[in-house]
């Protein structure tokens, strides 16, 4: 049986010093802990893509698209002449275009940090309450039992103060 | 940059345990004050709601000339007092600054509570508040859309658009805390922040996608927060009234209510940390540091008001001659006028001292003045404009009546008690940020 073993450490160097080791050794690896750590993980194991920009991009744009069909298109389906007024008004739709590009854009960039954490998830997954107090976790997931000793080995090289099992 | 770090004596697991036992260990007091608040809200509002409500408009005071008077001062005041808490907390979490740790989340809060309490502030002014339905956008038999060119509109989808966002900020930053407080509670608190907290785990991929994802939020968060207090500014600019027509009222309002939201920020953050305890995560630096923008703001907004008043002198035109008399000089005005420069532009000058701005009696005497100030300011650009228009056959006195003046208390009992609910509900500041402030753990003994 598969198995997922949980490294907690004290110090965050040492943790990412037995993440580049594992991470070397073929493993796939998972990083827990308490504060953002985002700037040290690049530093130690390579920089990360930001794909959330695209989405609060298209949420802009479709934000702007919704503001301006919506004055232009209620003006157009339902005419309200005032006293020889433009029909289609430049400056409300800019406003109306202004706030809704900024909502759709929150929105999105919204939505794709849920995609890409895959949250929300209730399901139970390896977790250690420790990593949301005062360690640093480190989670090498779907390895046999024979290379469960030389993970364990690796972590505890690196000082992890403590090394769970949990079965997957 | 040492006094920068305020936090740096606490440890992470201190942190933890201080945040959460101010939601589950509650005295006496903390009931009696939910109790005197939720009592005042419906006492003070929703009963005399529910009697304007049954009897119509008629019993306020507004009537030809003043369809506006202290419902709508009390909605600029607090779309004003909402504008700190969001804004303040995104502009300083782009330049970086670590004093915003502490006071963000509950600052925050502020900002919903009290854009909520200012939109419910429409429905009070409605006449027949069912017929709200009308400022959305739907295909209706009447033939009849809404009419985008009318300023209202634009209030409707910029305070929705503001409410929504300030939420989602709220929220997104708090879910690395609530799943702290989900794994430090039991019962019923347990499947409550299990779900809110919505299965987070502190993963690396999580962080990196929330720390992303947060960013973008705030840079979304400052030009909306802008475009808010510019709109309900052309509620009254883009009319043709004397002492309401005026260009400078975008400038005018968004500082102003930047200004009385930072004093909100302050009172509220005293009488927070006080009640829970909280004197190791907001020190004075904190008061420092607040103090410091308020007599910035102070200074901006008495520009902005010379300004005004020079320039109507300067048009010289008979109608902006009224209303600058009438507004200064005229009593009862002239007196709420000068104490409003008393408290927004010469009682903030303590603050150019250092040892004012770090005596919490001080800041808590000028905070609150400068709130009655605003208020203040609101009231006076509402009353003296238009019952002032520019044939003086339509001069007419508003007097709000005494539904109107229950109503604007029991708005005060209605944040408070949405405010002492959060603090309850919520993890009001920031674990995972306050563990930031204190620094990263390293092995060489150094902190980060």
């Amino acid at each position: 049986m598969d198995r997922t073993v949980i490294g907690l450490f004290q110090y965050v160097d040492n943790m990412l010093d037995a993440a580049h080791r594992l991470k070397n050794a073929g493993y796939k690896i998972t990083m827990f802990s308490p504060v953002p750590i985002g700037h040290e993980i690049e530093e130690s194991l390579g920089e990360r893509p930001n794909y959330i920009k695209w989405f609060a991009l298209a949420g802009c744009l479709a934000g702007t698209g919704f503001g301006v069909l919506l004055t232009l298109g209620t003006a157009a389906m339902y005419v309200l002449p005032r006293g020889g007024r433009p029909l289609f008004s430049v400056t409300p739709t800019l406003l109306m275009a202004y706030e809704t590009t900024i909502l759709f854009g929150v929105i999105l960039t919204l939505l794709g940090f849920l995609l890409f954490t895959r949250l929300p998830s209730w399901k139970t997954k390896p977790y250690v309450e420790a990593v949301n107090i005062d360690s640093f976790g480190l989670m090498v997931d779907n390895i046999g039992k024979n290379k469960r000793a030389e993970v364990e080995g690796i972590m505890k090289e690196f000082g992890a103060t403590e090394v769970v099992n949990k079965l997957d | 940059m040492a006094e920068e770090n305020t936090n740096n004596e606490l440890t992470y697991k201190e942190v933890n345990v201080d945040v959460v036992n101010t939601m589950t260990k509650t005295g006496l007091g903390y009931y009696v004050l939910l109790g005197c608040a939720v009592s005042g809200f419906l006492g003070f509002w929703i009963v005399p709601w529910i009697i304007q409500i049954y009897y119509g408009q008629g019993i306020t005071g507004l009537n030809t000339p003043n369809f506006w008077g202290i419902y709508l001062t009390n909605f600029v005041f607090w779309i004003g007092i909402s504008h700190s808490g969001t804004l303040l907390s995104a502009i300083l979490f782009i330049t970086k600054t670590p004093w915003r740790r502490s006071i963000y989340r509950s600052a925050e809060a502020m900002t919903f509570f009290s854009v909520l309490t200012a939109a419910i502030f429409i429905f009070v002014h409605m006449g027949r508040p069912w017929n709200f339905y009308w400022t959305m956008p739907y295909p209706n038999t009447r033939q009849l859309w809404l009419n985008f060119q009318s300023p209202l509109m634009f209030d409707v989808f910029a305070i929705s658009a503001y409410m929504t966002s300030s939420v989602i900020f709220l929220y997104f930053g708090s879910i690395p805390d609530l799943a702290a407080v989900r794994d430090r509670v039991t019962g019923w608190r347990k499947e409550v922040y299990t779900v809110l907290a919505l299965g987070w785990r502190g993963t690396d991929s999580e962080w990196h996608w929330l720390y992303k994802a947060y960013t973008f939020f705030a840079v979304f968060i400052i030009p909306l927060a802008v475009s808010v207090h510019s709109i309900v500014s052309w509620d009254f600019a883009l009319s043709k009234v004397p002492g309401l027509s005026k260009t400078i009222f975008a400038p005018y309002f968004v500082v102003g209510a930047i200004y009385s939201g930072s004093a909100g920020i302050v009172t509220l953050m005293l009488a927070f940390r006080k009640a829970l305890k909280l004197e190791k995560y907001i020190t004075l630096l904190h008061f420092d540091k607040l103090c410091l923008l308020l007599l910035v703001m102070s200074l901006l907004w008495s520009y902005i008001n010379v300004v005004e008043v020079f320039t109507g002198w300067y048009a010289n035109t008979s109608a902006e001659n009224e209303t600058l008399i009438f507004r200064m000089l005229t009593k009862p005005y002239a007196y709420m006028y000068w104490l409003m420069i008393l408290t927004n532009t010469v009682m903030p000058l303590l603050f150019i001292y250092k040892g004012f701005r770090r005596n919490i009696y001080i800041a808590l005497i000028v905070s609150v003045g400068i709130n009655v100030g605003m208020w203040i300011e609101r009231y006076l650009i509402l009353t003296t404009s238009l019952p002032r228009k520019f044939l003086p056959y339509m001069w007419h006195e508003y007097i709000p009546s005494l539904a109107e003046i229950s109503v604007t208390l029991g708005s005060f009992c209605f944040f408070t008690m949405l405010f002492l609910l959060f603090i309850k509900l919520w993890p009001s500041v920031s674990i995972y940020e306050v563990k930031e402030d204190i620094g990263i753990p390293f092995s060489s003994n150094k902190r980060k």
